[in-house]
Order: structure tokens, then C-alpha cells, then sequence
């Protein structure tokens, strides 16, 4: 080896990270498992899972301890890191708690509060889409209605073509809430949507509610990160919540709620009420009673991990989405149906329409569909019931959701776990579209006889 | 080693499963390997703040979250489900509830009281309680319900009581006739009291509360709701909720039930109005029934609620089970507290009977403890130099209010003990470096071959004092095998094992007398404690300067 002067010449860049480490990375998820629903539960890589192992293991040797001198540090650690992603402009207006669950329970009870104490009237409304999110509609029920509010829900149109059409369908909402003299409080708005997953023009539909004059807006971006690009001075909302265990590979579970610094911000509390309470939301999220907080401890370790990859969180989302919507259009194809959204409007999940023949025309289908090829395929993935509208001829009314995170393998070339259950699942059902609804029957037990082909 | 798989729900044999009969219970060595885990130099006699948690069960919890991890969603719909409701069965069994339904899971007694206050705020928003109508609690209520009362029920415009305990306390009555006083003082003026709000066992200053007696009288005032905060109390005392005949009880099992942190239980008797209790992070599940609601509030970690068969396991592998261990924390705890009032001429916070596995033992008033600042200085004093983890309590008075005597003073400070059957087997030596900290005793354990050593050792010592301008006292005395030997004052004391005590005595603090009696004492202890007595053999230096 030559001295040090030809070593400083030689100097290697540093590595990203390899295809082989990612797969140790994930080497404990189930190897015969093809995963194609990461914006169900999201992942989370090994080198993390050791890193909230030693949290642990120090907050169990001397808990006392660690109480005292490193938990409130630690939490301020991961809001600082969180902050600089977002583009937040004060950590105070940073808090982290479990999951956008918690968050929404937060804000409605706020809104809960202005009713009880007579800032709002008996009536006043909150506006939301259809296809929000069935916990926080529940939540809405428990705060907002039950203190006396009342829901406008937005339908969302789908499949949907082009962001106007979005935008259209709220302004009218708005309109009819104005002509029936309601003031609309709350608007809630999801920034990539669950069921069925669209990214919403959320900058446009921001300042549609300003316009209006809606007082507060709250965004719901379970699936933000990692999956669209997030700048909380760019849109502009009051409140805004993400889970970091989908997308942003965090352990379960941690998410952080946005709040715009305002007069209003010392007025929210979390639910669970400590010794800390009247210090600040974000001081109060960070105790709340003896538990786990190791998750959430983990941030900043989460950013070193992502930005492994080439091009940190951003290459990372970009490359998710081009695969997903490349799996989405050979699907499409192969199957005769179409995307539910242009690729624009995709993330790094898309809806691709369902053969008509699985006649998926309930619910309850979906959840049957989805546990039959879990057992039967070992495909793991999210399927949608599109209920048809009236006049619609022959609509697809069920819709498969795939996601695409880096441990994914889909290249179409190369015969891997994935692929090969994908291609079973285009097989099974081109046999089906042959034979004819022989599988249809597994699904119905209650059928007594099996149809005949025809 | 082998655990029941936590995955499994209720299987037919669970519900007439006995204790194991191993062929034998757990030994001190098995004890030692569970909690290898902590810290090894630091004496924990705090359990009662974070609890503990064994290895063995450590390691279920892992495999359960690695199994989430590998099939999440598989596991979100056909283990979680069926786990927690397991994990609730034991429960209900355990506290001799009468049905699951009454057995929800929560992160904590935070949580629970989260829960029942939450519903008294939406009663006073709602109308149904009228302004002024009254919560009642005890004035040394946890921090975090005393918030929650503020955040909920203040808010919504209802009012406070507190029942001032006596502390020290010599019997039950006394709180019992406090507790009556209350109730008169929170029906004045036409109000009515809604819920009472009672500790089965205090946190700060540690007591046992009669809490059956207590109830009795709140159905007898014409209280509406009891609401027991049982944080302390299972594997600390017997829980039996029909017993005690309370609308809500709950207690973190992650405290003295060796779970991980953190689970507690919420125990609501079926009532009518037990279907208006709601978790206040809202799921799809909202209105299926708290159990339900709980035991999805969204993603995240459940393990430490479905671990609970595991730990159970683990509690059956002592002799007795929990209620072994409890007798014998309570047993043990209550020597050491005794141990430590008598050498220091101080108080217990309580009769025995009024304690279970923590005490409360008065401190020295030449401490000279007259704030909470004080408090918490001492504590974390104790943790940084002589690595004791134990929490401190102050006094506070009321005018006219005097509290026990010392030979010293007032007695302003009180420690709070707590202890785990044989899991530290440091404790010993950790009341021991306690005692010394008060008495401005150095101890060093030296190898008792080592008399050059020590020798020279006490040389160095009294240079660096002298140094700093300490007058140290520093005492040597030296039996030979066998011997029995006085010390000016004291009683016999039998020369016995192989450790040496170098002891550095600041004289201005202790008279002669006095450290004769500090050294019968640190013999003694050593002596009993260890229960070895033929190894000790105490080399007891003490040497004027």
C-alpha cells in the first residue's frame, strides 16, 4: 500500500446502498409473502428495528434515569429533525404522537371545546370528502357531531382524470354550505387518499378554503412522506399530520401533527393528560404517562437510513412511483381495465381496475377477495369496492391497490417473488375469464351447487 | 425455554390451567439472569415509578413484534384481535371481574383517567351535570389526574374537592374520618358529588388506602361513580374489583406485574351507562364497546397487551405465584423500612399493615429537606454519587400543623422503599449506602486480606480530607475470628465474614455514641441480610484523626 498522498487521491465515494442490503434490510419480512399493500402498515428495515432495540434496552436498565435526562432531549431531537423535512418554521409547531389517529382525536376535541364554550353555533359545519379515512370520520362522530356540528361530505369523483374535476366538486360543497347559511369551521382534507388513493391538488384546495373564509383547515397526510413531496410554508394548512411508520420506514408507530403557530395553538391538548399539561402541545405529546417511546425516538436515525439511497427520501419516491405506475399499466393491460387516476395523480400507490367478472360488488367481497389471496397466493394487497353510479353501463366496480416500497422487487424481466405472483394471479385470472366464475364459488360458500361454466 | 404462544387464542386448556408444577421454583441465579438487563451497579429500590420487566417475557414481546413486522397485515387480522381478547381473559380471572366485557387494555392509568374524565366533561357540556356539581379527590392525587381533572371537568365548569390525608398516618380511621369531612364539605350548598376519585394506593407519600370502606360510604353519600386509580396495586395487593364495588378501577400491570412498558387495565362495571366510555383517540372500532375501541386506537405497537400470558407464566414460576411475591416484597419491605427509621431515629410513614411493597421511612431532619427542590436535589445526588435510584418525598404543612420529631428536628423528608422479591439482590447494599449518605459515611468494600492496603488506604484519605477541610473521624477496630467484642456503648457484636468496611465518618455530624451505633447497625444488617453470617467478617477500621 502507498502513502497517505496516493490514498487521498483514491479516496472512494460513499456507497449507496445495494440491492443485497436492501434485501437483508428486509430480510424478516415473510419470504413468500409478495407484499403489495406498503400503505397499509408500511415496513421497516433492520437496521432501525436494532437501532429502537438499544432505546429500549436503555430505558429498561435504568428507567429512572432515562426519564430524567434523555427522553425530553431525545423527543426534541426527533422534532428537530422533523421540522427541517417538513420546512416548518419553529419546532414548537412540531409535535409527535402514535399515529394520524391520535392527531385528528386532537383537533376535533379542540373543535369539540369551541362548541361546548360558545365559540361556535349549534349547526356549524365541517367539510370532508367522501372517501375520508373511516377512523376520522368515526372521530368526527365522536367530537365534532356529538358536540353539535354537522358533516358536509364532498364525493370524490372516481376514476378521476384531471385535478379540476377535484376542485370542481368542492366548490360546489362550499357553495350549497354558504346558501344554507352554515358556517363551515373545519375542512379535512386528505393530501393522498386512502380508499380509493388519489394525490389531491391539497395547494389548491387550501386556498379555495381561505377564499371561503373556513377557519380552520386540517390536512390528513397518512400516507405524506415518502410518497409526495411535503413543505408545510407551500401549503399553507393549519394543521397537518403524517404517519412516519408507512412511508418514512419508522417502527410502529409514530407520526408528528403540524400545527401553524397561531393564537389558537396554546388552546390544543392531547387527550391523554399529564403533568405536563398547559405546557404546549408538543411538550404534552411527549409524555404522556409510562410507555414505549421508543419509535419515536428513532427519528433521526430514520434519516440516515434513508439517505442510504440515492437521492435520500426524494429519490427514493420518485423511483417508488415510477415502478408502481409501470406494475399498474402492465396490469392494466393485461387485464382490459384502467388506472384510477392518471399517473400524476398517483404516489407510490395506484388503484388498477379489477376484471369485471370477479363481480366484486360489496365490501364485504373486497375483504373476501383480499383474504383469498392472502391464503391461497400469498399476495397481500388492498382491494376497493367502486359502487357503480346510477346510468353507468358495465363500470369496474372493484379495484386492486398496489403499492411500491424499496423492497419490492418488480422488473419485469426478472422471475422473482413478486413478479411470479403477479403473473399467477393475471393466469388465474385469464383461467377464470375461460372457465368462468369457478372461482366466484370458493368465494360464496353459501352457493349450494357449482356453477357450470358456459 | 419454552412459552405458550402467545399467538394462540383461548385455547380449552388455558381457562383450567393450574400454576406450573415445575420441579422446582425459580432460584436466586434464574433471577439474577431476568434481569440482567438493568443497570448492574445501580440499587433500584424505585420500582414502584417504571416497574420491571423479566427477560423471559422480553423476549415473547419481541417475537410478537417481529411478527407484525413480517406479516403485518396478516397479523392485523387474525392475531391482534384474539390476542388482546387472551390477554383480557387473564385478566378478568385475576381481579374475579364477571365478565371480559368489563376488562378493557389501556397504555396506562393516564389513559384510563383520560377516559372516565373525559366522560364527566362531555356530561357537564352536555347538561346532564349541572355547574359547581363536584369531583372529589385526594389531595395527594397523581400529578397526571389531578391535570386531567383540571383539563376535563374544571374546564367544563365543574368543581374540585380534595380530602386532605394525614400523613404520617397511624390507622385507617384516621383517613376514614377525613374522607367523611370531604364528602360534608362537597354536599354543601346544594351540590351534588359526582365522582369520587380514590387511590387504592397512594403514589406520593406511598399508603394503602381502605379503599372497600371508602366505597361503601360513597354509595352511602349518594355518590354517583367511584373511580378507583389503582396504578400500585396489582401484584402489590389483592385486587378483587366486586369486592371493592367500584364503578371504575384500573392498575398498570407494567408496574409490579412484570409487564413491558406499558399496559394497564380498565376495569368499567357493566352499568348503563358503561356504554358512553369511549377511548379519546377514535377508531373505526368507536361504539363497538371501550374493550373493543382499545384494542385498536390505529398503528402502532401492541405487544406489551399481548404478552400478558407470558408474564403469567413467569409470576407462577415463584413459589406462591403473585400472591408469594407479594407476601414477601411486603415482608422484606417492611424490615428494610423499620431497619433504616430505627438507625436513623426517624419515623415509617405508616403502620406495616398500611403498606404493601413500598414504605415510606422519614429522613433525618439534619437533612434540612424544605422544598420539593430539596427533593428532587437529593434524589438525583443520591443516583449520581452513590448510584441509588429512590424517590424522595417532602412534607409540606399546613399552618399549625406539626409534624414528627426527631432527636434533631422536624421531620420534612420521607423515602420511599420499594422493593421486588429477591430480584436486587443488591439491595442490601444499596439500604446500606443509603444509611451512609445520611450519616456522611463513606463505604468501601475492600478484600479483607488487604490490611497494608487498607491502611494506606485511610492514609490518603485523611491527607485529601484534611484537604478540603473536612474533620473525619475515622475508626478502626479489628476482631479476631471468633471474638466477640464491644464497642464503647453498644452491644456485643459477633465478628463474622470476610468483607472489610472502611468507614469515613464526618465527626462534626455524629457523636461517638452515635457511630458505635451506626456500626452495630451496618454489622447487623450485613449480618442478617446476607443471611451468611459465617462468611462475614467485619474489619472495621476506626481511627481518630
Amino acid at each position: 500500500m502507498n502513502s497517505t498522498s496516493a490514498s487521498a487521491a483514491v479516496t472512494p465515494q460513499p456507497l449507496f446502498i445495494t440491492p443485497p442490503e436492501v434485501f437483508s434490510e428486509f430480510s424478516h419480512h415473510h419470504p413468500s409473502v409478495a407484499r403489495i399493500n406498503n400503505g397499509g402498515f408500511g415496513c421497516c428495515p433492520s437496521s432501525l428495528i436494532s437501532s429502537q432495540r438499544q432505546i429500549q434496552l436503555q430505558w429498561l436498565r435504568q428507567p429512572d434515569e432515562f426519564f430524567f435526562n434523555q427522553l425530553q432531549p431525545g423527543m426534541l431531537r426527533s422534532r428537530n429533525v422533523i421540522k427541517e423535512l417538513i420546512n416548518a418554521d419553529h419546532v414548537d409547531e412540531v409535535s409527535i404522537v402514535d399515529n394520524a389517529s391520535t392527531a385528528i382525536s386532537i383537533v376535533l376535541q379542540h373543535m369539540a371545546w369551541g362548541f361546548a364554550e360558545g365559540k361556535f353555533r349549534s349547526g356549524d359545519a365541517t367539510v370532508m370528502f367522501h372517501c375520508t379515512y373511516g377512523a376520522v370520520k368515526k372521530s368526527v362522530e365522536a367530537y365534532f357531531v356529538r358536540a353539535g356540528g354537522y358533516v358536509i361530505e364532498v364525493p370524490l369523483p372516481f376514476p378521476v382524470n384531471s385535478d379540476d374535476e377535484i376542485l370542481q366538486e368542492f366548490r360546489q360543497a362550499l357553495e350549497k354550505a354558504k346558501q344554507s347559511g352554515r358556517s363551515v369551521r373545519l375542512a379535512i382534507i386528505d393530501h393522498v387518499t386512502f380508499m380509493p388513493t388519489v394525490v389531491m391538488p391539497v395547494k389548491q384546495l387550501v386556498s379555495i378554503c381561505r377564499e371561503a373564509g373556513i377557519d380552520h383547515i386540517f390536512i390528513d397526510a397518512a400516507h405524506g412522506i415518502g410518497c409526495v413531496d411535503v413543505d408545510m410554508k407551500q401549503i399553507g394548512a393549519d394543521f397537518y399530520t403524517k404517519n412516519l411508520h408507512k412511508w418514512l420506514f419508522c417502527p410502529p408507530s409514530a407520526a408528528f401533527l403540524y400545527c401553524r403557530k397561531s393564537n389558537e395553538i396554546s388552546a390544543l391538548h392531547h387527550p391523554v393528560v399529564t403533568h405536563q399539561y398547559g405546557n404546549g402541545l408538543a411538550t404534552e405529546s411527549s409524555w404522556i404517562g409510562t410507555r414505549d417511546y421508543s419509535a419515536q425516538l428513532v427519528v433521526p436515525k430514520v434519516l440516515e437510513f434513508v439517505n442510504r439511497f440515492e437521492g435520500g427520501i426524494d429519490g427514493i419516491k420518485r423511483r417508488n412511483h415510477d415502478a408502481v405506475v409501470g406494475m399498474g399499466e402492465m396490469l392494466g393491460k393485461a387485464w382490459g381495465t384502467h388506472l384510477g387516476c392518471p399517473p400524476h395523480m398517483c404516489s407510490s400507490m395506484v388503484m388498477v381496475g379489477l376484471p369485471a367478472c370477479l363481480q366484486v360488488s360489496s365490501d364485504q367481497d373486497t375483504l373476501k377477495l383480499r383474504t383469498y389471496l392472502r391464503d391461497k397466493f400469498g399476495v397481500e394487497v388492498a382491494i376497493y369496492y367502486r359502487p357503480p353510479k346510477d346510468g353507468e353501463v358495465g363500470p369496474l366496480t372493484g379495484y386492486a391497490r398496489i403499492s411500491y416500497q424499496v423492497y419490492n422487487k418488480i422488473k419485469l424481466l426478472e422471475l422473482d417473488t413478486d413478479t411470479e405472483k403477479l403473473l399467477l394471479l393475471l393466469l388465474l385470472l385469464w383461467i377464470i375469464d375461460i372457465t368462468g366464475k369457478k372461482y366466484l364459488s370458493l368465494l360464496q360458500p353459501k352457493a349450494t351447487t357449482l356453477p357450470l361454466s358456459h | 425455554m419454552q412459552h405458550e404462544d402467545p399467538r394462540n387464542g383461548e385455547s380449552a386448556h388455558r381457562s383450567s390451567k393450574k400454576p406450573k408444577l415445575s420441579s422446582k421454583f425459580i432460584t436466586e441465579s434464574d433471577i439474577r439472569d431476568e434481569f440482567s438487563h438493568h443497570h448492574p451497579r445501580v440499587a433500584r429500590i424505585n420500582n414502584g415509578s417504571f416497574g420491571s420487566c423479566p427477560g423471559s417475557v422480553l423476549t415473547a414481546q419481541r417475537h410478537l413484534q417481529l411478527q407484525f413486522l413480517r406479516q403485518p397485515d396478516a397479523f392485523y387480522f387474525n392475531t391482534l384481535r384474539d390476542g388482546i381478547t387472551a390477554s383480557r381473559k387473564i385478566i378478568k380471572d385475576f381481579i374475579n371481574a364477571d365478565h371480559v366485557d368489563e376488562v378493557s387494555l389501556v397504555d396506562n392509568a393516564t389513559t384510563a383517567a383520560a377516559i372516565v374524565l373525559q366522560r364527566i366533561g362531555r356530561s357537564f357540556a352536555e347538561g346532564k351535570f349541572q355547574k359547581n356539581d363536584t369531583v372529589l379527590m385526594l389531595h395527594c392525587a397523581f400529578q397526571a389526574v389531578k391535570k386531567s381533572i383540571q383539563a376535563y371537568v374544571t374546564r367544563a365548569g365543574g368543581s374540585v374537592i380534595e380530602v386532605r390525608l394525614p400523613f404520617p398516618v397511624n390507622s385507617e380511621e384516621e383517613i376514614i374520618s377525613e374522607f367523611k369531612k370531604s364528602i360534608e364539605e362537597g354536599k354543601s350548598n346544594g351540590r351534588k358529588i359526582r365522582l369520587a376519585i380514590i387511590d387504592h394506593i397512594t403514589s406520593m407519600p406511598s399508603l394503602v388506602i381502605p379503599v372497600k370502606e371508602l366505597v361503601r360510604i360513597c354509595r352511602a353519600e349518594g355518590i354517583e361513580q367511584v373511580f378507583v386509580d389503582a396504578a400500585h396495586a396489582i401484584g402489590s395487593v389483592k385486587v378483587d374489583v366486586k369486592e371493592v364495588g367500584a364503578d371504575f378501577y384500573v392498575s398498570n400491570l407494567h408496574k409490579w406485574f412484570f409487564c413491558p412498558p406499558s399496559v394497564a387495565f380498565l376495569y368499567c362495571k357493566k352499568s348503563s351507562s358503561s356504554s358512553d366510555l369511549h377511548h379519546p383517540v377514535v377508531s373505526h372500532e368507536y361504539g363497538n364497546g371501550l374493550p373493543v375501541e382499545s384494542a385498536w386506537i390505529g398503528t402502532r405497537d401492541y405487544s406489551s397487551q399481548l404478552v400478558v400470558p407470558a408474564v403469567l407464566e413467569f409470576v407462577n414460576r415463584f413459589e406462591g405465584g403473585i400472591d408469594g411475591i407479594m407476601k414477601r416484597n411486603h415482608d422484606e419491605v417492611v424490615k428494610m423500612g423499620k431497619m433504616l427509621a430505627e438507625s436513623w431515629g426517624t419515623n415509617l410513614g405508616s403502620p406495616p399493615e398500611m403498606s404493601a411493597a413500598m414504605i415510606m421511612v422519614g429522613l433525618p431532619s439534619r437533612l434540612c429537606l424544605n422544598s420539593e427542590e430539596d427533593a428532587v436535589t437529593l434524589r438525583s445526588h443520591l443516583r449520581d454519587r452513590y448510584e441509588v435510584e429512590v424517590p424522595i418525598f417532602h412534607q409540606v404543612f399546613k399552618d399549625g400543623e406539626e409534624g414528627v420529631r426527631d432527636k434533631d428536628g422536624f421531620i420534612t423528608g420521607y423515602l420511599r422503599m420499594g422493593k421486588r422479591a429477591k430480584c436486587f439482590i443488591r439491595n442490601e447494599e444499596a439500604v446500606m449506602k443509603v444509611r451512609a449518605a445520611f450519616h456522611g459515611i463513606n463505604i468501601c468494600v475492600l478484600p479483607s486480606s488487604d490490611a497494608c492496603g487498607i491502611t494506606q488506604f485511610l492514609k490518603n484519605q485523611t491527607k485529601k480530607r484534611k484537604e478540603h477541610r473536612r474533620r473525619k473521624l475515622y475508626a478502626s477496630w479489628k476482631p479476631r475470628n471468633g471474638e466477640s467484642c464491644c464497642l464503647r456503648g453498644c452491644n456485643e457484636v459477633e465478628s463474622l465474614g470476610t468483607y472489610a468496611f472502611l468507614l469515613a465518618i464526618d465527626k462534626a455530624e455524629t457523636s461517638n455514641v452515635g457511630i458505635g451505633m451506626a456500626l452495630l447497625q451496618m454489622v447487623r444488617i450485613h449480618w442478617s441480610m446476607l443471611d451468611q453470617p459465617k462468611l462475614l467478617k467485619p474489619w472495621l477500621w476506626v481511627k481518630h484523626v
